[in-house]
């Protein structure tokens, strides 16, 4: 695949269309830039609409206007939450959005919440309609607070001006709702082809904020982060961002099929033969399909899905199985085992409280997310549920106790090894012959199944299965 | 099970009898009143099954399984679903291990010889007799010498011993313990069921609690309830029963249930509730019935289960043969600083269920948990069934939660007292000493509480119990109980045998007074 016809830009809060005039220059049309002013900013300042979804009827208009036969949409921050908005609707195959090939968000503002700390959201809301001096200052410290190395003199000006150009109402807007509208679940998981880029010295918004709550919603992306850039890539370094561009172009993440874990020849010789029955042999066959990796959740949200799929990994280590998927969607159906702890709220609001409490205390513990920790502080972490001995106060996000924690992870391995060893691949790896004591029979009661005739020790039938680990010899 | 030609009865009707519930307790007094002639309604909550569903496979098998959530609390919180509560035309038995141990003698007269527990209203002698009965009419397998019974016979020879059994009778040589071969109500030899299916004999499948594909499992659709269909008796599948409707003297005249989105109403001239002991006294709290004695839901018992595991130099392949081939009943006494005592059986289990075992109970993860499972095919169990003591803090009520039919979920507080633990810990000793007997290597203890037993005890005064020996409700006398609710204490004995003979002797009673 080579690049999109078009690349609709959306700036972020206090941009314009002007802040993508040097990546536009940098890859000089190929493809070709059409930035956007989004309502309230730049020349569109007169326009109002501020939430999300408008904004993204803003932008729609503009790309129904082109009619491009292929777009990628690329949103920096605030303008990364709408183009997130516009991939859903066109996935979900809106007349005239279809044609997107790629998603490039650049220190995205994520599907949920924006984790911006209170004081700051404050400090911004306190200014934005302040007398002239007050708003010119503080404007350029905004921008300066949010570069890692302070632009050129002619680029910060600018930039200021761009950010006095605003209608404060828009500003408000974004602070006080559409940053914090909540659209993890309606976005869910988008399969376009996306780029997550982040600087190294973004305050909120950096690698660690993409990686629990950007790239959750995005099955086939690649994160990239830039040294010594702050939260204004674009401004800070277009060439590196052109850059990065055409290789995302060149190689987009997320197309080779999806991997499952394999079922040895000989097992799958075995599933086939007539010692298993249909309704088994289907079954199987349907554990052993490849999980889609834009598995969108149901029971849990995206971001929460992510961490279960971190901590899956630890409990039951087997790669290209997706166990918080399909446990997501056993929980999603209401089937549940028949019991839970009492102490414990219901099943999927149980995962979601635990999951959350463990993420809280990975960022209280080591001040980054559970899913970006390796896997010795993760195991430490669950070390703790095991013991009863994680805590997590309410104010740092802790939503359940430590026996309460206990209890959970106590089912999350039950849920774990339950779903491993329905797969074919397990049933193998332990050289597990019961599948094949009986095959299909007409009636209610089967005559002639071949059973084991040889049940005592040391007494294997010739067509019984080895466990992995002993080798497949006789 | 084939329900072809059965008789159809209408809800306006009066009919003789209504159950709920097509399991150990409701199966055998289906049958014997259908066979008295009398007219007979049957309400399962779950639906009708044929074995051709059966398939090898613990996930398929979720569908047999009671998995309308129950809250599980107390120091001691028990695990229900598959571990053992079933659904279905044939309820639990269609899961259950067959392990058929009869009760022991001593066991029925607990509070005489020690002080503790209470006193069954009845004795070894009055179960005796329906304790044949069903072993006869189920084709039990079994030692064809009971060590701990001369007097008992099996009527048919034992299924062959599995791996974790020999590994077993080797270790209680050995250790001077006697063993034998498990009593199991699966045919050893081609069996006709009365009036019911050509059962095949055992293939050593291993999938007992998966449902039995065969017939070679005795559970309640391969036996009773065909026998019971051919004498005349309805069976009404998805019918979840939530009222009972009573005239002006307080007596039932009918039972409310719901079938396919509607409510519906059975008439009927008595109500035998055999709904297990989790959802009989649910329902009867439910209704806010039959509890002047303030019984209903106390004194909830499981059976302490522990299990010893151990891994093996030989290829033990545990899921190959009926699941629990050995016993030995010589700790049902064994003398100690406890009450009552245990029986010991050998365990094979399937992956899922020792996988299961082996997180949440032994709670393993990562590359052990995965190491430890690589050795599926060289582990063997054994574990107990054991005396648990009536106790005030063992309780059943409801819950505030709603189920999505609007019924408050049961809530189920469970703990071992002192006599508990005593027997545990001397019944965890004698399993390690005879798997280090055996040799094994990483053995491991885990500990599980089995069965649902009590709340709704029998006893000869409606002011501490709910049900008189016979089964029939104190208050209401219209009203009886036939399941494993009325136990007044747990016994070793697994509760299947017991809670058949006890649902024959109350049919008894019931047609003795001339219905």
């Amino acid at each position: 695949m080579s690049e999109p016809d078009v690349l609709f830009c959306l700036h972020f809060l206090g941009g314009s269309a002007r802040s993508w005039e040097r990546l536009a220059r940098a890859l000089d049309g190929v493809p070709f830039c059409v930035p956007v002013d989004l309502p309230g900013f730049g020349d569109a300042a007169g326009t109002t609409g501020y939430s999300v979804a408008a904004m993204a009827d803003h932008v729609a208009a503009r790309i129904r206007t082109r009619a491009p036969a292929r777009f990628g949409l690329v949103g920096h921050s605030m303008g990364a939450k709408v183009a997130l908005a516009l991939a859903r609707r066109s996935e979900d195959g809106e007349p005239g959005l279809t044609g997107l090939t790629d998603l490039i968000l650049i220190s995205g503002s994520p599907p949920s919440p924006e984790p911006i700390p209170d004081e700051r959201r404050a400090k911004m809301l306190a200014w934005i309609d302040a007398d002239p001096e007050t708003r010119r200052r503080e404007a350029r410290a905004f921008v300066t607070a949010n570069v890692g190395q302070p632009l050129d003199a002619a680029d910060e000006d600018r930039a200021v001006d761009d950010v006095l150009r605003a209608a404060p109402a828009a500003w408000t807007a974004w602070l006080k709702s559409g940053g914090r509208e909540d659209w993890g679940r309606w976005i869910g998981v988008l399969r376009t082809p996306a780029l997550i880029l982040a600087g190294s010295a973004d305050a909120d918004l950096g690698e660690d904020a993409q990686a629990a709550l950007m790239a959750p919603h995005l099955a086939h992306h690649r994160r990239v982060t830039v040294a010594g850039v702050g939260h204004l890539l674009p401004l800070e370094r277009p060439a590196i961002l052109a850059e990065r561009l055409r290789a995302h172009f060149g190689d987009r993440p997320g197309q080779a099929d999806p991997d499952a874990p394999a079922v040895p020849p000989a097992y799958a010789a075995l599933i086939d033969s007539e010692r298993v029955n249909s309704r088994l042999r289907e079954a199987l066959g349907a554990r052993a399909a490849p999980d889609d990796p834009a598995y969108r959740p149901t029971a849990l949200d995206p971001v929460e899905l992510a961490i279960l799929r971190a901590a899956m990994g630890r409990v039951v280590p087997v790669p290209n199985l997706d166990l918080a998927a399909r446990l997501d969607r056993r929980l999603a159906s209401g089937e549940g085992d028949g019991w839970r702890f009492s102490a414990l709220p219901p099943d999927a609001d149980a995962y979601r409280a635990a999951l959350r409490t463990l993420d809280a205390a990975a960022r209280a513990a080591h001040g980054r997310p559970f899913v970006i920790l390796g896997g010795n502080d993760q195991d430490t972490l669950l070390t703790l549920c095991e013991r009863a001995e994680l805590t997590v106060p309410d104010m740092l996000g802790g939503r359940l106790d430590a026996d309460r924690m206990r209890f959970w992870f106590e089912d999350l391995r039950a849920d774990a090894v339950r779903l491993w060893l329905g797969h074919p691949a397990a049933l193998a790896r332990i050289g597990f012959s019961g599948i094949g004591a009986g095959g299909d029979r007409d009636g209610e009661i089967a005559d002639g199944l071949p059973g084991f005739r040889a049940v005592g020790l040391d007494s294997p039938e010739a067509w019984e299965p080895r466990a992995a680990y002993e080798g497949t010899a006789r | 099970m084939n329900l072809e030609g059965m008789r159809a009865y209408r809800e306006d009707e009066s009919v003789d009898a209504v159950v709920v519930g097509t399991g150990a307790g409701g199966a055998p007094l289906i049958a014997r009143l259908a066979a008295a002639g009398l007219k007979v309604v049957a309400l399962e909550a779950g639906p009708n099954f044929t074995p051709e569903r059966f398939a090898f496979d613990e996930t398929l098998a979720d569908e047999i399984y009671w998995t309308m959530e129950r809250l599980s609390g107390g120091s001691t919180p028990e695990a229900f679903g598959a571990n053992n509560s079933g659904t279905g035309v044939g309820g639990s038995t269609l899961h259950w291990g067959a392990f058929v141990p009869r009760a022991d003698a001593r066991d029925l007269r607990l509070h005489t010889e020690s002080g503790m527990g209470v006193d069954w209203p009845l004795a070894y002698e009055d179960l005796r007799p329906f304790y044949e009965r069903v072993e006869r009419f189920l084709g039990v397998s079994g030692a064809q010498a009971y060590p701990w019974d001369a007097a008992r016979r099996y009527p048919l020879p034992p299924v062959p011993r599995n791996g974790p059994a020999q590994i077993m009778a080797q270790a209680c040589e050995a250790r001077g313990i006697r063993w034998a071969d498990a009593p199991a109500a699966v045919v050893s030899q081609d069996f006709q069921s009365e009036d019911g299916p050509r059962r095949n004999a055992c293939i050593n499948c291993g999938f007992c609690h998966q449902g039995c594909r065969n017939g070679a499992k005795a559970s309640m659709d391969v036996t009773y309830l065909p026998f019971a269909v051919s004498r005349g008796a309805e069976i009404r599948a998805e019918a979840f029963v939530h009222g009972l409707e009573r005239g002006a003297d307080g007596r039932i005249t009918g039972v409310v249930y719901r079938q396919d989105g509607q409510d519906r109403r059975q008439r009927c001239g008595t109500v035998f509730l055999c709904a297990g002991a989790v959802e009989t006294p649910r329902l009867l709290l439910h209704l806010g019935l039959a509890n002047s004695s303030g019984q209903v839901g106390r004194n909830y018992m499981g059976h302490v289960a522990t299990q010893v595991w151990g891994t093996f130099p030989n290829a033990v392949r545990m899921n190959r043969g009926y699941p629990s081939s050995l016993i030995t009943e010589d700790f049902i006494r064994p003398g100690a600083d406890f009450a009552g005592g245990y029986l010991i059986q050998s365990l094979g289990v399937v992956p899922l269920t020792f996988g299961n075992a082996a997180a949440r109970g032994r709670g393993l993860w990562g590359k052990p948990l995965l190491d430890y499972l690589d050795r599926y095919n060289h582990i063997a169990g054994i574990g107990i069934n054991g005396e648990t003591l009536p106790c005030d803090a063992n309780v059943l009520t409801l819950s505030d939660e709603l189920d999505a039919r609007g019924m408050r979920k049961a809530h189920v507080s469970f703990g071992y007292s002192t006599n508990e633990n005593r027997l545990n810990a001397h019944a965890t000793a004698v399993m390690r000493g005879l798997w280090e007997e055996a040799g094994a290597e990483d053995i491991w203890v885990l500990e599980r509480v089995a069965h649902t037993i009590g709340t709704c005890r029998m006893g000869r005064d409606g002011s501490s119990a709910v049900v008189d020996p016979q089964g029939r409700s104190f208050d209401i006398d219209n009203l009886w109980i036939c399941d494993g609710s009325t136990f007044p204490s747990s016994l070793a004995a697994n509760p299947a045998l017991t809670i058949m003979a006890l649902s024959l002797r109350s049919a008894e009673a019931f047609l003795a007074e001339g219905h």
